[in-house]
């Protein structure tokens, strides 16, 4: 393994040039598309006529006609007008507190994402779909980039003023999981309207800056992040229609480049030609007779979840892969289902994936995945290295999802014991071409150096509730407006959440803003006692940090987490869209001072005191 | 739709936009309820269309928590007064129709000082109004929501005339409440939109140099 120096310093011309060099590279290999789509004109899409109300089935779609696409490297321009420190109000910006650390991480790279109407066609046998994309694009274009230069993000609000759709033209732009200020973290309550643009400011900068200085502990890297809506009670909408993308940061151990260069794990690493996204969805269509296949609105309890499984914006691709490894980026975009992936051989039989990251995070250790499969709840993020190379050229690979969707032309099962309806991709394995890099050294048997364990100061217990239809978290529905628990800067915390609602219901993935947390134990309530828990051995991906942590009816989960950097208004939520929308959500801040700490829990105290709730700060407001 | 249809309405995708119109009674059930003070109204075509309403479901002789809302509901109604009537509308819906007649809803609207313009109670046939609530407040889970105890979860808020829904827990705070209910008001201009941008911006400044972070905003 790579040796980890702390602290690490922020930029050098070295490092720069690098991330240079790999943007640039990336950016010339995969985004040939790009330049002709510039040239369609520019008028938006006519609204969309909506499916009605009963359930469509999607029209029939043939099995592996498209090819894999990649979503293009985003291209970083300069901005006018030039991004501030305060929210530029003449300028159009919406309203928000002062970016933190704005001078010590002003930020070098500038882009810009547009959200705004645009038609997206799912398969060759479709017709377009009328979705909200970033620049037009479903999936969005890929910010790439480096720990120590600080980005900065415009997003614009472009979408149409009046909507057929089932959308909302109002947006604020979550960076899952940013170790980010408040003002560009997304916050449920801060959305802001068309016409107007807000710059969300990402230091690109390790967790630890105060601790460690410069460029914080390098030993809190996190790699695959993405950025979706998350506009209170239409998240599941404005995703579901194709708000949402992939963000990418490199580093050293991680550079976005496969050469035998410094403190690198030689990973396949080349965006878009080793190192793919596959951003899962699943989506439902309806012939609107408008000339379209337009969505059908799958979100809200009741509704039925799509038939049909989409990677990357197309419907059952195949993807020309050659003779060496590979790693795939697996991100879940919601709005509900949880996929449960395997790769499977022509055989029958399930193939090797090497699972190096969860969350963001690199795993101490890698895990080969062959037994069974890989659990993806909405959100969550896995990095799985797949070694073509030990298939002969011609071979053709399978990726599976335990539900079938909806396919409609009748196909032979690829491989024994594997319907059509269960495929999600094919992968056609060809001999690698002299021009076509070389395969990467086996995966290192240790990724990454986890960072100190965190003694907490103090404790806290989150409990989920399903009461008379409601969903509650700690007694109390979601309000932006009111704060339920505070925490100090700097400080450590052990954070339980419970799930106490009753067995056989629904497992929740659990999304903390702005940390990883560390999982510590994990029980589950095991009789009709109250107290009677028994231990959960924790799994593979549980043992590094994770930022999602699915949460099975009964089961407490108890993890640390420290929060460092930044203030402001955080969330937590489950991340099942239809779920957070319906209020599952609750919001806590990081404050300054003890002053406004032991302010701020007297007034959370006295209010639910007024609610005829129970006191949360029992033994002392610290 | 056969192969034909969907090609002769095809229509290219830069045609410039329709006027927006409503899903209208294909979204929403049209059925005859009858009003507290006796008459009868069409759900979609007397109640709903061309208005922006906030729904709340109760029965008459409900204890716990149908007081409550409906006490938090009467200081929604003070605060709105203005537009009560005019272009809002509030609508309790009886899910105990069998024993809710009209009289019993008046006497329960008298009870809690809420027979007040714009506000409407209703009653009717049990199976219509098990569609509407299955219509209207599906963010529930259907199981739960025939669960009796659960028509408290969501004050519902349409404006029917831009297709926008939204709902808010009743229990929350006032201020929360009118800013859901405001989600749901007519588009505003975008001059009206950038004062409105630049007043949070104030508000938001004015915390911060008070408290030292943002406090409600």
């Amino acid at each position: 393994m790579p040796d980890v120096k702390v602290p690490r310093r922020r930029v050098t011309r070295r490092t720069f040039v690098k991330a240079g060099v790999t943007a640039g590279a990336a950016a010339v290999l995969t985004s040939r598309k790009s330049t002709v789509q510039a040239q369609q004109p520019p008028a938006p899409p006519a609204e969309p006529v909506l499916c009605g109300t009963t359930p469509p089935v999607s029209p029939a779609t043939t099995p592996f006609v498209d090819t894999l696409p990649v979503p293009s490297p985003a291209i970083p321009q300069f901005l006018v007008p030039f991004p501030t420190e305060q929210a530029n109000i003449a300028g159009g910006e919406a309203a928000r507190a002062d970016h933190q650390r704005w001078l010590e991480f002003f930020p070098n790279i500038l882009y810009q994402m547009e959200a705004k109407a645009a038609v997206h066609s799912f398969h060759s046998n479709l017709l377009p779909s009328y979705l909200w994309a970033f620049n037009g694009k479903y999936p969005a274009p890929t910010p790439l980039n480096y720990y120590g230069l600080p980005t900065l993000v415009r997003f614009k609000n472009n979408l149409p003023v009046a909507t057929t759709s089932f959308g909302r033209n109002e947006i604020t732009v979550h960076l899952h999981n940013g170790h980010t200020g408040s003002e560009s973290d997304g916050f449920a309550g801060d959305f802001f309207g068309t016409s107007l643009f807000k710059d969300n400011h990402y230091a690109n900068a390790y967790a630890g800056i105060d601790e460690f200085g410069g460029n914080g502990d390098q030993r809190e890297a996190m790699r695959t992040f993405w950025f979706h809506d998350h506009r209170a009670a239409f998240t599941a909408n404005n995703n579901y229609l194709g708000l949402n993308g992939m963000y990418i940061v490199y580093d050293e151990n991680d550079p976005g480049h496969e050469l035998p260069i410094g403190d690198t794990l030689r990973l396949p690493c080349y965006y878009g030609i080793t190192d793919i996204p596959l951003i899962l969805t699943d989506k439902r269509f309806c012939a609107a007779g408008n000339g379209r296949n337009e969505l059908f609105q799958v979100v809200g309890a009741g509704a039925p979840g799509g038939d049909k499984w989409v990677v990357n914006g197309k419907i059952q691709p195949r993807m020309t892969v050659r003779r060496r490894k590979y790693r795939f980026r697996i991100l879940n975009t919601g709005p509900v289902k949880t996929w449960a992936l395997s790769l499977i051989k022509p055989d029958g039989t399930q193939a090797d994936m090497t699972v190096v990251a969860v969350d963001a995070n690199f795993l101490e250790h890698p895990f080969v995945l062959n037994n069974g499969p890989l659990t993806v709840f909405v959100a969550s993020r896995y990095d799985v290295i797949i070694d073509f190379g030990a298939f002969p050229a011609g071979t053709q690979l399978y990726l599976k999802e335990a539900t079938a969707q909806n396919v409609g032309v009748a196909t032979p099962d690829p491989a024994p014991g594997l319907p059509i309806g269960n495929v999600l991709m094919r992968f056609d394995v060809v001999n690698r071409e002299f021009w076509f890099p070389p395969d990467t050294p086996p995966v290192p048997g240790t990724l990454c150096q986890m960072p100190d364990p965190l003694v907490p100061d103090a404790s806290f217990e989150w409990t989920f509730k399903l009461v008379t239809g409601r969903f509650l978290i700690n007694d109390l529905e979601f309000d932006a407006n009111r704060v339920d628990h505070v925490v100090l800067k700097g400080s450590t915390e052990e954070w339980t959440l419970a799930n106490d609602v009753a067995a056989g219901n629904w497992t929740h993935p659990v999304h903390i803003h702005f940390e990883e947390g560390r999982i510590q134990s994990r029980r589950v309530r095991v009789s009709q006692n109250p107290d009677v828990f028994q231990n959960v051995p924790l799994t593979f991906d549980e043992l590094g940090r994770r930022d999602v942590y699915p949460l099975p009816p009964q089961h407490r989960v108890v993890l640390r987490m420290r929060f460092r950097d930044f203030v402001g208004r955080y969330l937590i939520h489950c991340h099942n869209m239809n779920h957070e929308d319906a209020f599952m959500m609750v919001r806590w801040d990081i404050v300054e001072t003890m002053e406004e700490l032991s302010t701020k829990r007297r007034e959370i105290d006295r209010r639910r005191l007024q609610a005829g709730l129970p006191p949360q700060y029992k033994g002392g407001l610290v | 739709m056969n192969r034909r249809e969907l090609f002769s309405n095809f229509r290219p995708v830069w045609v410039p936009d329709e006027p927006i119109a409503s899903c209208g009674s294909e979204l929403y059930p049209n059925a005859v309820l009858q009003t507290h003070d006796g008459r009868s109204v069409r759900f979609y075509d007397d109640l709903l269309k061309g208005k922006q309403v906030v729904i709340n479901m109760m029965y008459a002789n409900c204890e716990s928590l149908c007081s409550t809302v409906t006490s938090s509901l009467v200081k929604v109604h003070d605060a709105l007064k203005a537009r009560m009537g005019r272009d809002l509308h509030m609508y309790s819906i009886s899910i105990k129709p069998e024993e809710d007649t009209p009289a019993a809803l008046k006497s329960f609207a008298e009870m809690h000082n809420a027979l007040l313009p714009g506000w409407t109670f209703l009653t009717g046939d049990a199976y219509d109004i098990d569609t509407i609530r299955f219509r209207l407040f599906r963010m529930n889970h259907i199981k739960l929501d025939t669960d009796l105890n659960s028509h408290t979860a969501m004050l519902r808020i349409i404006n029917e005339t831009t297709n926008t829904w939204t709902c808010v827990p009743p229990l929350a705070s006032l201020y929360t409440v009118l800013q859901h209910i405001s989600w749901a008001d007519p588009p505003k201009s975008l001059e009206e939109r950038l004062e409105d941008n630049k007043r949070l911006q104030q508000q938001i400044d004015k915390e911060v140099r008070q408290y030292g972070y943002r406090k409600i905003v």
